[in-house]
């Protein structure tokens, strides 16, 4: 450990000096391989395969490169933490998508006041614009307004398209359960633009 | 006003398309839609999405980088018996791209730790076919590369600069990247040196930066010292 001169060493071992914070010393975490040595090629596999689909995710949901990043290392972690599920869905697109789209629709639920003003934006933008705008960010803002479950059947059917159907299949709900959350979704959009939304046979 | 959210359309689909592209369609399916695809402009549309998306994570993300981070994260996760297996494997595609090489790995105690409970830099390095993470008072070996990671938690800016007795070199300035940076370095120097992680919510002049001292106010610094 190396005291800067002037600086106040602090307990948890950090410096501070003229109101920097320095950190020297600690532990890294554990991350010894006990067992036998592993190909890298799945995960350049994995790579190649889906990480371009889920970095446009994450940057479309979170409009935010670095985030976007961030997140895609984050799915990836629990892609590989969950390989077995990942080899056993029946479509690897569509599963690792809605990891992706679950991981960021989180990471805005915490944020949620950011992405309400974003809706806000999206409303006051509304009043005076006689263009359609681009239905897909217009979809991303309206998600705020939706309850959870609504957000990500929103995102299958607008985005993915996917059938209602497929939507049904995929989440393991009933068609009338997925009809009922996009009406949810469609409502919250409605109320919150005061217009009328097309888009959705229901 | 009515406006037009979407959905799927008559044969149209965005996974779809995606699954055809990923390989995941087959039999009658894959006939369908490969002749649908063939004359639909929304499709085609699409399509143009998808290969943008290729460009911008080999622009923003390349594989090495990617793969560090990877590694870094399930690293962090070390009671998870997979991460543990994983995390060297990740680690060593990230610095090298080196598939199936034989692989390193020591649980160590580096100097590059957390600062403000969240910010944090760690730096790996490769040495002929082995690939680990940098441990305190660990010799760099001649011609060794040395790869960056940031974990910037928040912070805007970052710059990393290599001080040497009366020498600094600029390794990294610019946006606080979340995992290893693209570039990795070689230090050809001897004795002693210091590379200093600025990590600002501020732009940070990487080429004033000698000392600790001379980092915006209100910033955090991480030090790593580097021996040979």
């Amino acid at each position: 450990m190396r005291v800067l001169a002037g600086g106040v060493l602090l307990e948890d071992g950090a410096v501070t000096v003229r109101g920097l914070r320095v950190v020297v010393g600690g532990r890294a975490g554990d991350v010894a391989a006990p067992g036998a040595p592993m190909s890298a090629g799945l995960l350049a596999e994995l790579y190649e395969k889906h990480a371009a689909a889920v970095y446009g995710r994450c940057r479309y949901l979170l409009r935010d490169d670095a985030e976007a990043m961030d997140a895609l290392q984050d799915v990836f972690v629990k892609v590989l933490q969950a390989l077995p599920e990942f080899r056993a869905a029946a479509s690897a697109s569509t599963w690792i998508l809605r990891i992706a789209t679950h991981h960021c629709l989180n990471l805005l639920r915490a944020r949620k006041a950011l992405w309400r003003e974003q809706l806000r934006t999206a409303q006051a933008e509304r009043r005076h614009e006689t263009e359609a705008p681009d239905r897909r960010e217009l979809v991303r803002v309206l998600l705020s307004a939706a309850p959870e479950e609504a957000q990500e059947v929103a995102v299958l059917y607008f985005v993915d398209e996917l059938t209602q159907a497929e939507i049904a299949q995929e989440m393991g709900r009933s068609l009338p359960t997925v009809r009922k959350r996009l009406r949810e979704f469609l409502s919250c959009a409605r109320e919150a633009l005061g217009i009328e939304l097309e888009g959705a046979d229901l | 006003m009515n406006l037009d959210l979407g959905g799927p359309g008559a044969g149209c689909s965005a996974m779809r398309v995606r699954r055809l592209l990923a390989g995941e369609l087959s039999g009658v399916e894959k006939e369908r839609t490969e002749a649908h695809v063939e004359g639909c402009e929304r499709c085609a549309a699409v399509r143009q999405e998808i290969a943008a998306e290729r460009e911008a994570l080999r622009r923003d993300v390349p594989f090495p980088q990617f793969a560090a981070a990877v590694a870094e994260k399930l690293a962090r996760r070390p009671q998870h018996r997979f991460a543990t297996r994983w995390a060297p494997l990740a680690a060593a595609a990230g610095v090298a791209l080196i598939a199936g090489t034989l692989l390193v790995r020591r649980p160590v105690e580096t100097e590059t730790v957390r600062a403000k409970g969240a910010a944090s830099a760690r730096l790996f390095i490769q040495d002929g076919k082995e690939v680990r993470e940098l441990s305190a008072g660990d010799a760099v070996p001649e011609g060794a590369r040395l790869l960056l990671s940031l974990r910037p938690a928040g912070r805007k800016r970052a710059a990393a600069v290599l001080v040497e007795a009366g020498e600094t070199s600029v390794i990294y300035q610019g946006r606080a990247v979340n995992g290893t940076l693209p570039q990795a370095f070689e230090w050809t120097g001897k004795g002693v040196a210091t590379l200093l992680v600025v990590l600002s919510d501020s732009a940070v002049d990487a080429k004033s930066i000698r000392s600790v001292a001379d980092a915006p106010r209100g910033a955090d610094v991480l030090t790593v010292t580097l021996r040979r």
